[in-house]
């Protein structure tokens, strides 16, 4: 019995000595941890250690024991009221406060992922080449091999204006004219807005954008065609994406290769995916070496030059590139969408 | 094109899964967009193009599926139960348009139980998609599908005196087709007719009255090739499109219409029906075939890749090419009838890299010797400004290049709008000829979502008949700012855009391409509220307007509140020079600065202040600016007071003492003189 009032009269000093410590919040409920956690607290072991005094000096003890509780619950609450109250020194200024920063807009996706594209030929040593939308019936289809009433325009739906007039369905009337007013060597990219007369669903519109690539020179072949539209597609995608060229058609080149790059949605692994429809694969651009009819449209000898061409839809690529459902979403313009481009 | 893996079979024996099927036909151009299981059998979607008509059938399918594996194409009898009667003796033909039809052959199967096809034929007609009609439908159906080659069939009974006549409609008549519509016949449209009447409109569709139905006993089966150009126009012209006309305005095979003539009266016969003895065949002028030389050497210049000469002969020889020459070529090639897509060497030259396999050819970067980079001085300067209004807060957006006529005339550009012939909607119908109905519609699409402020530009195309009856192409910019600017925080409080906002944003835009000092007159405008447009001008000429939108507009587009645009044209500004860069020594003497607070009437514009100054012949005013502008008490209300800072130096040497001041005083005077404007008092 003498040992435990010992030992209760210690603990009521190391409490007091303490206390008059603990200055802030933080310690006084560290004090609080170490008298009245319910497993190792101070107090909590003092009621352990009341079950092996003996019954007569229980009700002494016991009466002890809760005096020194009462005595820190008491105590812990005035504290901890203080530690509320209390007047914190004044700061000169408040560095937690947010930072002022001028806004800045943000570039159209469209208009970046163009660039990006814009870059990756630049550094091949392409020029950049545009023309007008609205264009003629020869740059836009005659001059590029399509017979005036083939099928084959059915795939170009187009829009007319009056007369020969129409609006371009592709970039490539640039090509007919920058081949017709240049020698080669010739190597460009025509990026551009283009039109077809497409009803508007998730991934067709009837205005996107394109860019098409031509290159003319002699010595140009197939390999030539692959090699760098592969370097195009991993510089955009990265080094290891799969890709595959298989055999197409268009008017303008011959032979032809669709070029399908392995879906980075899904990987061929879904088969209700909405990027690649479970194939695995996703086209994603047109391409061939250019048809000795559209040379000699321009009058370039195609027994001494060769050429390849390329075109690819950039809201589409974009879309894939980015996770974008749906096209429109580049022309309905909200702010909250376009905004996010700007750390792109 | 549908094609069934099990009908597929029936021409070739392929034994292989069916991935590596589709994968094989992809790799030769032949890819499936969709495949469905259907009864054990598989049901391929493939995309077929516009200049392989062969490929509309299965038969064309298989051949290049046998050549690719090496395997043998099956060629199948087609026996036939004859009558005695010869089919010259009951049936006479006639082309009497023979550009349009160069061959059509004929063949009468008498004695048909017209009723349900056997399962094996309702199997075929199901797996294409189509629902099976009766045996005579569902045989011509099935030839087409197999081979590409459409066949037509007559109640022989309803073709009048048994003539068959192919030629032109006769002005005024009509036809009532097998839908039941009545088409109007234009005279450069081919028909078939019997001896009084168009009994079909060639290649196209067949017509109600000689169409088969319960009651036919005798069929007459037509099998021919028609012009794919007249039939194109055609059906274009009446706005009709047929399983028919779909293959024969892409070309159909010339050399095959009468198997498809034998075949069909094969298939009619073993259902019961006996056919008349020997086939009409009017085919006036065969044309000579088509050769095309082949020289090795082309393909690897073309292809980049040796590929050896037996291969050549080889693949060619299995696509049914007739190849002659030395071994090592130049070959002469001699093309089948049913590839209307060749015709060059480069055409051979795709077959071979298509069977050699694109994923054989090498990957090689584009040789360059050497490159003078062309630059696109008109891309670096859209690049320039992009940058600056994007420093200047303003976000891009793209618009459509088509306009909602009815708002393209409330924006009153006073350019006259193109206008397309079939657009896709009548809210975009026209070429767009002012950027703001775009602009003003991403306003309300923004604020409507909770956006407070809209600060935005766009850099496209507008376009207008000009007067000479030739249409116009522009590049404009266009801007608008409406509502709270951007950039607001705890330290700035959100304030809405004004005039000014936007005038700098022009003015930094014109700056940073050195298209500067842009002049601005205060011009109106209908697109503008009176009195709050100006125009902005380039050495001396309009390349644009700015100012406040007529409130009237931009209701009309639902957005309160003032919409501050301005619209410049582009393609006007840079036939213009722009200022010379230039570079100017950082001054090394020190200068002195002087704030002057003039007080003048509001009658007075600062711009006459600044152009005052800007005359001044004084060497030592090195520059001036604007720095505050106030108003209000204790200022009578018709007096405003500029504080207007001016900057002096002198180039040589340093300013002596009293020299700014004597300058300083002949400013003040000559401002006091020119516009009756004096220093406010107590503020110096």
């Amino acid at each position: 019995m003498a040992d435990l009032k010992d030992r209760i009269e210690g603990l009521r000093k190391e409490f007091e000595a303490a206390a008059l410590k603990a200055g802030d919040a933080k310690a006084v409920e560290e004090l609080r941890t170490a008298f009245l956690s319910r497993k190792r607290g101070h107090i909590t072991l003092l009621f352990e250690d009341l079950k092996s005094v003996p019954a007569e000096e229980k009700r002494e003890a016991g009466r002890l024991v809760n005096e020194l509780k009462t005595a820190v619950v008491d105590r812990l609450q005035a504290l901890e009221a203080e530690a509320r109250t209390a007047v914190r020194p004044a700061r000169a200024i408040d560095l937690t406060l947010p930072g002022r920063k001028r806004y800045a807009g943000s570039l159209h996706p469209l208009t970046l992922f163009q660039e990006e594209i814009e870059r990756v030929f630049l550094g091949m040593g392409f020029a950049i080449e545009e023309g007008p939308e609205i264009e003629t019936d020869y740059y836009n289809f005659e001059a590029l091999n399509f017979p005036p009433h083939h099928p084959a325009r059915d795939k170009w739906d187009t829009l007319f204006i009056k007369g020969d007039l129409l609006l371009r369905t592709h970039t490539s009337p640039v090509q007919v004219r920058v081949m017709e007013r240049s020698k080669p060597p010739i190597r460009i990219i025509c990026p551009g807005r283009v039109f077809r007369r497409e009803t508007p669903d998730p991934t067709h519109l009837p205005m996107f954008m394109q860019v098409e690539g031509l290159v003319i020179d002699k010595g140009v072949t197939f390999a030539h065609l692959k090699g760098t539209l592969e370097y195009f597609i991993r510089a955009l995608f990265g080094e290891k994406v799969k890709l595959r060229f298989r055999p197409s058609f268009f008017p303008f080149t011959e032979p032809s290769a669709e070029v399908d790059i392995e879906c980075i949605v899904c990987s061929g692994k879904d088969p209700g995916c909405r990027v690649c429809a479970g194939t695995g694969w996703k086209e994603i651009l047109g391409s061939g070496m250019v048809d000795p009819q559209v040379l000699k449209n321009v009058n370039i000898d195609p027994e001494k030059y060769s050429g390849w061409a390329f075109g690819l839809g950039i809201d589409r690529t974009a879309m894939f590139a980015f996770g974008i459902p749906e096209m429109r979403y580049f022309y309905e313009n909200d702010l909250r969408f376009l905004r996010q481009f700007g750390t792109k | 094109m549908k094609i069934s893996l099990d009908w597929l079979r029936e021409y070739v024996a392929v034994d292989l899964p069916r991935q590596e099927i589709l994968d094989k036909l992809t790799m030769i151009g032949l890819v499936a967009d969709t495949t469905e299981e259907r009864d054990g059998d598989l049901v391929m979607d493939l995309e077929t193009y516009a200049n392989r008509p062969d490929t509309l059938g299965h038969l064309g399918v298989a051949r290049e599926m046998a050549a690719l594996l090496g395997l043998p194409l099956i060629e199948k009898d087609w026996p036939l139960a004859e009558l005695p009667e010869a089919t010259t003796d009951i049936a006479d033909v006639q082309i009497a348009a023979e550009a349009l039809c160069p061959r059509y052959c004929g063949i009468v199967v008498r004695n048909v139980p017209v009723g349900p096809s056997p399962e094996w034929l309702t199997r075929r007609i199901e797996a294409m998609g189509l629902r099976p009609v009766n045996n005579v439908v569902d045989v011509s159906n099935y030839v087409l599908f197999a081979t590409a080659q459409p066949i037509h069939t007559f109640d022989f009974g309803r073709i009048g005196g048994g003539r068959i006549v192919v030629r032109k409609a006769k002005r005024g008549e009509t036809l009532v087709d097998l839908d039941g519509r009545t088409l109007a016949l234009a005279a450069d449209m081919l028909v078939i007719a019997d001896e009084s009447r168009p009994v079909a409109l060639a290649g196209v569709i067949g017509g109600q009255a000689s169409g088969i139905t319960e009651s036919t006993r005798d069929v007459f089966i037509e099998s021919a090739h028609f012009d794919p150009v007249g039939i194109r126009k055609t059906a274009k012209a009446l706005g009709l499109a047929t399983d028919a006309s779909y293959r024969f305005e892409r070309g159909s095979d010339i050399g095959f219409a009468p198997q498809a003539a034998l075949m069909a009266a094969s298939l009619l016969t073993r259902m019961g029906g006996r056919a008349s003895r020997g086939l009409i065949d009017r085919y006036p002028r065969p044309p000579k075939a088509t050769t095309v030389r082949l020289r090795l050497r082309r393909i690897a210049e073309l292809l980049g890749v040796e590929v050896p000469e037996t291969f050549v002969v080889d693949v060619l020889g299995r696509l049914g090419f007739r190849v002659d020459g030395a071994p090592k070529g130049p070959w002469r090639v001699e093309v089948p009838t049913f590839r209307v897509d060749v015709s060059r060497e480069a055409d051979l030259v795709e077959e071979i890299a298509r069977f050699y396999g694109y994923d054989r050819i090498p990957s090689e970067v584009t040789p360059v010797d050497s490159f003078a980079p062309v630059v696109n001085r008109t891309r670096d300067r859209l690049a320039r400004i992009r940058e600056t209004l994007a420093g200047q807060g303003l976000d891009e957006v793209i618009n459509w290049s088509f306009a909602d006529p009815e708002r393209e005339a409330a924006v009153a550009s006073g350019r006259s709008p193109v206008a397309i012939q079939n657009p896709i909607s009548n809210r975009a119908s026209v070429m767009r000829t002012s950027l703001f109905p775009g602009l003003l519609e991403n306003a309300a699409w923004n604020l409507n979502r909770g956006v407070e402020g809209v600060h935005i530009f766009e850099l496209g195309n507008v376009f207008y008949w000009g007067g000479d009856e030739k249409h116009r192409e522009d590049l404009h910019l266009g801007l608008l700012s409406t509502g709270l600017l951007p950039g607001a925080g705890f330290a700035a409080p959100a304030a809405a855009t004004d005039f000014y906002v936007l005038k700098g944003a022009v003015e930094a835009a014109l700056e940073a391409l050195r298209f500067d000092p842009a002049g601005f007159e205060e011009r109106d405008h209908p697109s503008y509220e009176p009195g709050r447009a100006l125009a902005v001008l380039y050495r001396g000429q309009e390349i644009g307007r700015l100012g406040l939108l007529r409130r009237d507009l931009a209701a009309s587009a639902s957005v309160d509140g003032p919409v501050y645009a301005a619209e410049i044209d582009l393609s006007a500004l840079f036939e213009k020079t722009p200022r010379a860069f230039e570079y100017v020594p950082v001054p090394k003497l020190p200068g002195a600065v002087r704030d002057l607070s003039f007080l003048m009437d509001r009658s007075v514009t600062y711009g006459e202040i600044a152009r005052a100054l800007g005359r001044l012949d004084q060497p030592l005013l090195e520059g001036f600016e604007l720095v505050d502008r106030f108003s209000g008490a204790p200022l009578p209300a018709d007096k405003v007071s500029l504080t207007i800072r001016l900057r002096f130096r002198h180039p040589q040497r340093t300013l002596v003492a009293g020299e700014v001041d004597r300058a300083e005083q002949e400013i003040v005077g000559h401002l006091r003189s020119a516009l009756a404007i004096q220093l406010r008092e107590g503020k110096n």
